[in-house]
């Protein structure tokens, strides 16, 4: 019962990720190749706020959103004046930059050793140590962020990121300042990463750089692939395939020595047959082209 | 009373002079055309006043404001909208979405006013929309409101960008090409609703090939010829110029 319960955690966790990044990916256009990084600081600036500063458990959350959000204009102002293609660079390299900074700075992450011994999160007095507890807490926190997403990307301002997506020019011959929505729209994906950061950071009770690194962003992205952009569904049917396809595999007789590898193949062969056969995903509405 | 003043306006590509100093001047409530062969400069003039190129030299006036060094969106919001010569609907959206995202102003652009106070959002689209059919009445695309921008002709398409401009406030049209590409029976279409534009306080300028329309529409032309204006006057004097006639069959 608890390993299920723990797949459905790991759900809500990369339900968040992947409906965040569908915010940039499938409503404005913008391929983030670093979203495992906000994922990432989200995860150290809250275990760092509750273990050295005892910050109460939701302040640092907020802390954490506030700090991922902060990080992302370092990125966003300068690189989305650049066009399309310089902007994936941008992000690929801010992602490799804060996997080294995390692995790097000993003295303020402990690097590859990581962090252990990660409090469970309390709430209003009540510890949520159990799994099932866990479960229902992540859960409520998903829907929260779904609900919020949701709001976001139907609202006018969804619109105007979705009309960038498809003619940024146009865009600006009506009169929406193309760059300040695209700052703000990436300034939330972020702050919507750092969120399940920390529900990682709480439900593992340990971190190390080597949960955000490039291959968590592009596994991001596969899951918006496979599941297909632009509405709620497809991150969903993405997310749930993606997280359950290695625990299915588990069940198969694969040798540990090459499981790992197996993995990595078959999420390569399902991306490049979405790709080929269904551009859209499973359930989405934009077409990669 | 000119509502938009270029005053020598200069613009160079790698050295070869795009525009050439030129200064023009566009009548409120008047449909002018800008003539002449391809490569004149005609739609770097339209880029120029838009915002999507600044000028080398010159200044634009527009409402007796210069305008120049402006960003593209901020010359749109005081009321200059344009249309592309390859129109730039948004496919994957659907027409009504096309024209509501055109709408100046609306609180629900900002994220968190979405969030926090999801009712107004709500209350002011259903505004919005109430409008958009409206204009979508005007250019007769209502009956299309719900499908994707993607499924209409290359008229309708011409039909919507008008829509959505107007439910962006423009004052002032640019139009680049309205009618090339698109069948017979839709070119009368547009004619009639750039009329009405006019008749609505609207100023238009229209780039246009088709000399036939030029006569029939324009009430002012400028004929350009390599970044120059050489010509200009009511259509029928600018078409008889023997300079015209020589920049453009070679006469």
């Amino acid at each position: 019962m608890n390993y299920i319960l723990h797949i459905f955690i790991m759900i809500n966790i990369y339900f968040i990720l992947a409906l965040s990044l569908n915010l940039l990916v499938g409503y404005t256009g913008l391929l983030s190749m670093c979203h495992a990084a906000f994922y990432g600081i989200g995860a150290y600036i809250s275990t760092l706020m509750i273990m050295k500063h005892h910050v109460p458990f939701i302040p640092s959350l907020l802390l954490s959103v506030a700090g991922a959000i902060l990080l992302s204009f370092l990125i966003s102002i300068p690189s989305l004046r650049l066009k399309g293609d310089y902007f994936v660079l941008a992000s690929l390299a801010f992602q490799i930059i804060i996997f080294t900074i995390l692995y790097n700075w000993i003295g303020l992450t402990r690097g590859p050793y990581g962090i252990p011994g990660i409090p469970r999160p309390k709430l209003f007095g009540i510890e949520i140590d159990s799994i099932p507890s866990y479960f229902i807490f992540s859960l409520i926190v998903a829907g929260i962020c779904g609900v919020l997403l949701y709001l976001i990307k139907n609202s006018p301002f969804g619109r105007v990121l979705k009309a960038i997506r498809e003619d940024e020019i146009a865009t600006a011959a009506l009169g929406k300042n193309v760059m300040k929505f695209k700052i703000i729209a990436f300034a939330i994906a972020a702050g919507f990463a750092a969120v399940p950061g920390v529900l990682f950071a709480g439900y593992m009770r340990y971190i190390d750089p080597t949960s955000f690194t490039l291959m968590e962003s592009v596994f991001i992205i596969s899951i918006i692939i496979i599941g297909g952009t632009g509405n709620i569904s497809g991150p969903l049917i993405g997310t749930v395939l993606m997280v359950i396809l290695p625990e299915v595999l588990r069940f198969l007789s694969i040798p540990d020595a090459i499981a790992a590898n197996m993995r990595q193949i078959i999420y390569g062969l399902l991306i490049i047959l979405i790709m080929r056969y269904m551009p859209q995903g499973i359930s989405g509405e934009y077409k990669f082209q | 009373m000119s509502i938009l003043e270029l005053k020598n306006v200069s613009k160079s590509f790698d050295g070869v002079k795009a525009v050439d100093g030129v200064s023009i001047g566009f009548e409120k409530r008047k449909i002018t055309a800008l003539i002449g062969p391809n490569g004149a400069g005609k739609t770097t003039v339209f880029n120029l006043i838009s915002g999507f190129m600044h000028p080398d030299k010159g200044e634009i006036y527009y409402r007796n404001k210069n305008i120049v060094g402006l960003q593209p969106w901020d010359i749109a919001r005081m009321g200059i909208g344009r249309i592309f010569q390859d129109v730039r609907v948004f496919d994957r959206m659907t027409v009504l979405d096309n024209v509501l995202t055109a709408f100046k102003n609306q609180s629900g652009e900002i994220a968190f006013v979405s969030v926090i106070a999801p009712w107004r959002v709500k209350r002011e689209e259903n505004i919005h929309k109430a409008r958009a059919l409206e204009l979508l009445d005007f250019v007769e695309l209502r009956d299309k409101a719900m499908d994707y921008a993607e499924n209409l002709s290359y008229g309708q398409q011409k039909l919507l960008s008008i829509a959505r401009l107007l439910a962006a406030d423009a004052d002032l049209f640019l139009l680049d090409e309205p009618t090339a590409g698109v069948n017979p029976q839709m070119v009368g279409k547009l004619l009639e609703v750039i009329r009405k534009l006019a008749g609505e306080e609207k100023t238009v300028i229209a780039i246009e090939h088709n000399m036939n329309i030029v006569i029939e529409i324009a009430d002012w032309v400028y004929f350009m010829d390599e970044g120059q204006v050489i010509s200009f006057g009511l259509a029928s004097d600018v078409l008889e110029d023997p300079e015209v006639k020589r920049a453009y069959i070679g006469l």
